[in-house]
């Protein structure tokens, strides 16, 4: 597996450095790209059409690449990695989610997934505001199993929370997901997902929900709730609503976080980046202090010692890290490289979907969730 | 001021020539770049931390205020739980894993005549000092353990000198988290109710009592009733022999048919409060399905002929002709039923038929129809038809006769026999009355001398008879009837003489009355039964007797004896019981 990476700010300085890298005779024939919305998307695709490379596109909402050439983390620009995998040990397709819903645009894919491999490895990336990314990974364990090894993220839109995209050799899809497939037997993948956010207030019932949108929280207009206990103005939303996410309690008294993505006013709705089932215990969370950086370093630390050696490290990281820790999140992305000093290539996300350690799969938000690539 | 722009500024101080300042130059820059990232991330955390600070403040303003409402609320669930633990009629308490008390209401504390602050903290030995038992606290226990709840748990206990009856529920206590942290008692004083339940047994024991007496009543007024209905009949049938006028033999048919109804009363009242007291018993045995018929078409025949009315039987060819059942219950179904049939039609008539329903080699189920031309049955009438004393009521002037118990007996007789039973009727042409019943099928082998034809022939001559009975008409019947039969009779009027006479004289047969003064039939049949012990003689040993209640059958049997007649009897009951009992001796002896 090779690997070069680069970063740009524009089509025409993206189309120079592909070629720049592949003028030594390197012939990638997969590529992991992440740029802005305001970057001409469909260019990158139209020029990569013929050159037999596969692609694993996210619009994103920031993003970071670090490698040789030094440490970028960067708005409205795109960073690239390009792979040379040994053919027949990978593949990967992009699906449509027109008309169905996110379990079983899910589905769908695990389908083509494991008819691939017999054990499959999953990358994905789904549109950020059209996909229940929760549905989206339950749909793909229904078919592929608990157990599946899975790593990705929602594509972001630098917070215009407008339309996100994920792209491949084909026009950007706004409601797509695109599954990167990987022989189990031929890759290791690894990955952690932490957060860091803490529950804060009393206990809440989620009365009244559909899917990820909810309507009545302790029996009142959920934006109602929302906006009078965080002291947040409507112009605030929904760009706020991804810092403070609710902290949905499980019956095993673990919780996931649930970002708000967007409202809808009339219906006075909060419509979230995954499922809140009617019923649930729901807390408010606050973002972490700073001091939760050093947390994140511990643990980046931890997974180093079980998995020194890598050859390729992709991190999604919730946009409302980057929100929450603004400067300062280069901290925690700085101790990757300083472990590994390896390509880390990566996008600030609007939800991430991992395996904790050895842990099965599943959808958050305000994670920072690494996962490293290695040919055995 | 960041330590390192301090040493910047100083650096700047100590540049003293052009030269130095160029060299100096990128240092400085490279230092500047990293005070001014330094800069931006505190200036970030400043302004993120008055961000945070509005939300986090919001945050908990709202939260206090969610607080306060759920503690004022917790207040009144307090208030509220606090009223109802003071005004239920009922001892409450709460006690922890270790069972000792954690609360108890006002009710509990009045109980134990201790105040609430003595109570908690201890135990139940603590409060009541004279509870002994262990069991309750072991109940508790087990509420404890097993985290099920256990009601209704009844004691008797002792308050203040005064017994008392407590009933308990008792249920586990357990925390947010699902752990059992201790129990609730509630209890109730049921003193009144045992004292009502116990009234309610001695009167549920009297009504019993009572009912038991009324069937023995009525199986002792029966028996009172048999011996002179066996004199009328028994005289009648004397009477039938002599010449007689056509006006006196008219009359002497009204006497007979009026004894017989009377006897179908008698004998109705006799099973019906045999089956309510469930001592109806089923004597299962081989017969010839024929004979039960021919008895059957004998009787109604002549009864159907008196009202001109057809009566005939059909048997389908498939039907099995040796059954194993009891025939003298399918007979009495069959004439009850037929009986029914003939008071009920004017015009007409009756038919009997009998199909094969389905058979195995082991058994066979049979459908019994008897099929009229009568009145019918109105529909509201069905479903009470086969209940007791139901009579149905075709119209205001015109009351049906009969006990009213007659169906129900047959309803009560098919359900012990294992059948059903059923009716279609058209009111106005006529019903249907149905019945199936099982038999048995398996090893049947006919008894011998099943049937004499002909009741005149002097089958017994030379053969000598012992009759002891107290009663002179029935003895006069009895002698009659066995000299008919061709027997030499002898009669005594009691036990101890008949016991005389049968030491004295050979026998063929002794027929003895239960009821006897001086000794009763019972001790006659046991002497008689040692006496012959060792020797292989076995004289057949007859029981005559008014006491028709089933049951009484394996009294005589245990007595030694080999068949009874019940009285009334007529001279082919007789004579059938003296066949059966020559059987069953002849096997006994030797």
């Amino acid at each position: 597996m090779q690997v070069k990476t680069f970063s740009s700010d524009s089509l025409k300085g993206f189309i120079q450095a592909w070629e720049e890298n592949i003028s030594d005779g390197f012939k990638p024939n997969a590529t992991v790209i992440f740029a802005s919305v305001d970057l001409d998307i469909a260019g990158i695709s139209s020029f990569l059409k013929n050159k037999e490379v596969k692609i694993f596109g996210s619009s994103s909402c920031g993003e970071f690449l670090y490698d040789k050439a030094g440490k970028s983390i960067t708005e409205g620009g795109l960073v690239c990695s390009m792979l040379s995998l040994e053919e027949g040990t990978f593949d990967l397709k992009m699906f449509s989610g027109k008309g169905i819903d996110s379990f079983n645009l899910g589905k769908t894919a695990a389908r083509w997934a494991v008819q691939t491999f017999k054990k499959p490895a999953i990358l994905v990336v789904a549109s950020g505001l059209s996909t229940d990314g929760e549905q989206l990974v339950r749909g793909i364990q229904d078919v592929a199993g608990n157990d599946i090894t899975m790593y990705g993220g929602l594509a972001g839109d630098d917070a215009h929370f407008n339309e996100t995209f994920v792209f491949s050799d084909s026009a950007p899809d706004p409601q797509g997901a695109i599954l990167m497939a990987l022989d189990t037997s031929v890759y290791e993948i690894n990955g952690i997902a932490t957060s860091g956010w803490v529950s804060i207030g009393a206990d809440k019932i989620v009365t009244r929900a559909e899917g990820n949108i909810v309507y009545t929280i302790d029996n009142q207009p959920a934006l109602d709730v929302y906006k009078m206990y965080l002291n947040v103005r409507d112009e605030d939303l929904p760009e706020i609503g991804i810092e403070y996410p609710l902290l949905v309690r499980k019956q095993d008294e673990s919780f996931v976080l649930r970002a708000v993505l967007n409202v809808d006013r009339k219906k006075k709705a909060l419509i979230f980046a995954g499922t809140v089932p009617q019923g649930a215990v729901v807390t408010f969370s606050s973002s972490p202090g700073f001091e939760i950086i050093e947390s994140t370093r511990k643990e980046v630390r931890e997974f180093y010692n079980d998995n020194p050696k890598t050859d390729l490290l992709i991190l999604f990281s919730c946009m409302a890290r980057h929100n929450a820790l603004g400067p300062t999140i280069s901290e925690e992305i700085d101790e990757v490289w300083e472990k590994w000093s390896k390509p880390l290539i990566g996008f600030f996300t609007y939800g991430e979907i991992g395996n904790n350690y050895k842990a099965s799969c599943d959808f958050y938000n305000q994670t920072f969730t690494l996962v490293s690539i290695k040919q055995k | 001021m960041p330590k390192n722009l301090q040493s910047i500024i100083d650096d700047l101080r100590n540049l003293g020539t052009p030269d130095e300042f160029l060299s100096g130059r990128d240092r400085i820059l490279e230092e500047l770049t990293r005070v001014n990232s330094d800069y931006e991330k505190l200036n970030f955390k400043y302004e993120r931390s008055s961000k945070e600070k509005n939300i986090l403040s919001s945050l908990l303003t709202r939260t206090s205020a969610d607080l306060k409402k759920v503690s004022d609320n917790l207040k009144i669930r307090a208030e509220e739980l606090s009223t109802i633990l003071t005004t239920i009629p009922a001892y409450v308490y709460f006690k922890d894993v270790n069972l000792n008390y954690i609360l108890v209401n006002q009710s509990y504390a009045e109980l134990t005549g201790l105040p609430v602050d003595r109570i908690t903290g201890r135990s139940l030995v603590d409060i009541f000092s004279n509870y002994k038992s262990t069991a309750y606290l072991e109940t508790e226990h087990n509420v404890i353990a097993s985290g099920k709840e256990d009601y209704n748990i009844e004691e008797e206990i002792e308050f203040n000198g005064r017994a008392r009856w407590v009933s308990t529920n008792l249920a586990p206590i357990r925390n947010p988290a699902g752990k059992i942290i201790g129990l609730i008692g509630i209890s109730w004083d049921i003193t009144e109710r045992k004292h009502y339940e116990s009234e309610l047994k001695r009167a549920k024991e009297l009504a019993e009592a009572g009912t038991m007496a009324k069937n023995e009543f009525i199986a002792s007024i029966s028996h009172e009733f048999r011996t002179p209905m066996n004199g009328i009949l028994g005289l009648s049938e004397i009477l039938k022999n002599t010449p007689l006028d056509e006006g006196q033999a008219d009359l002497l048919k009204g006497i007979v048919s009026s004894a017989e109804n009377l006897l179908v009363l008698v004998n109705d009242l006799l099973d019906f409060s045999a089956i309510e007291a469930g001592k109806m018993e089923l004597d299962f045995h081989p017969f010839i399905l024929d004979r039960v018929l021919e008895d059957v078409f004998q009787m109604m025949n002549l009864k159907a002929k008196e009202k001109s009315l057809d009566f005939s039987v059909f048997i389908s060819e498939d039907v099995p002709k040796h059954l194993i059942g009891d025939s003298q219950r399918l007979r009495q179904i069959i004439i009850n039923l037929a009986g029914n049939a003939v008071k009920f039609t004017d015009k007409g008539r009756i038919e009997i038929h009998i199909h094969l329903l389905k058979s195995t080699v082991d058994n066979a189920l049979l459908r019994f129809e008897v099929i009229d031309t009568g009145i019918g049955i109105p529909p509201e009438a069905k479903d009470s038809l086969f209940k007791v004393f139901s009579r149905v009521k075709q119209n205001q002037s015109k009351l049906i006769v009969g006990s009213g118990l007659g169906l129900s007996i047959c309803k009560k007789l098919t359900d012990l026999l294992s059948g059903e039973i059923g009716v279609e009727s058209v009111q106005g042409k006529g019903s249907t009355f149905w019945f199936n019943l099982p038999f048995d099928l398996t090893g049947i082998k006919i008894l011998p001398g099943e049937k004499t034809e002909n009741t005149e022939v002097k089958l017994y001559t030379g053969m000598k008879v012992l009759v002891a009975e107290d009663n002179l008409i029935n003895q006069k019947i009895v002698s009659f009837q066995l000299k008919r039969l061709g027997f030499e009779v002898d009669l005594v009027d009691n036990g101890q003489l008949a016991l005389e006479k049968f030491y004295s004289c050979n026998y063929n047969i002794v027929i003895l009355d239960i009821q006897m003064p001086v000794m009763d039939g019972y001790e006659v049949a046991k002497a008689i039964r040692v006496y012959e012990a060792g020797t292989g003689n076995h004289v057949p040993v007859i029981a005559l007797t008014a006491n028709a209640m089933k049951g009484d059958r394996e009294l005589y049997l245990a007595a030694g004896m080999d068949g009874y007649v019940s009285k009334p009897f007529t001279s082919e009951t007789l004579l059938s019981a003296i066949i059966q009992a020559e059987t069953l001796a002849a096997r006994k002896g030797v």
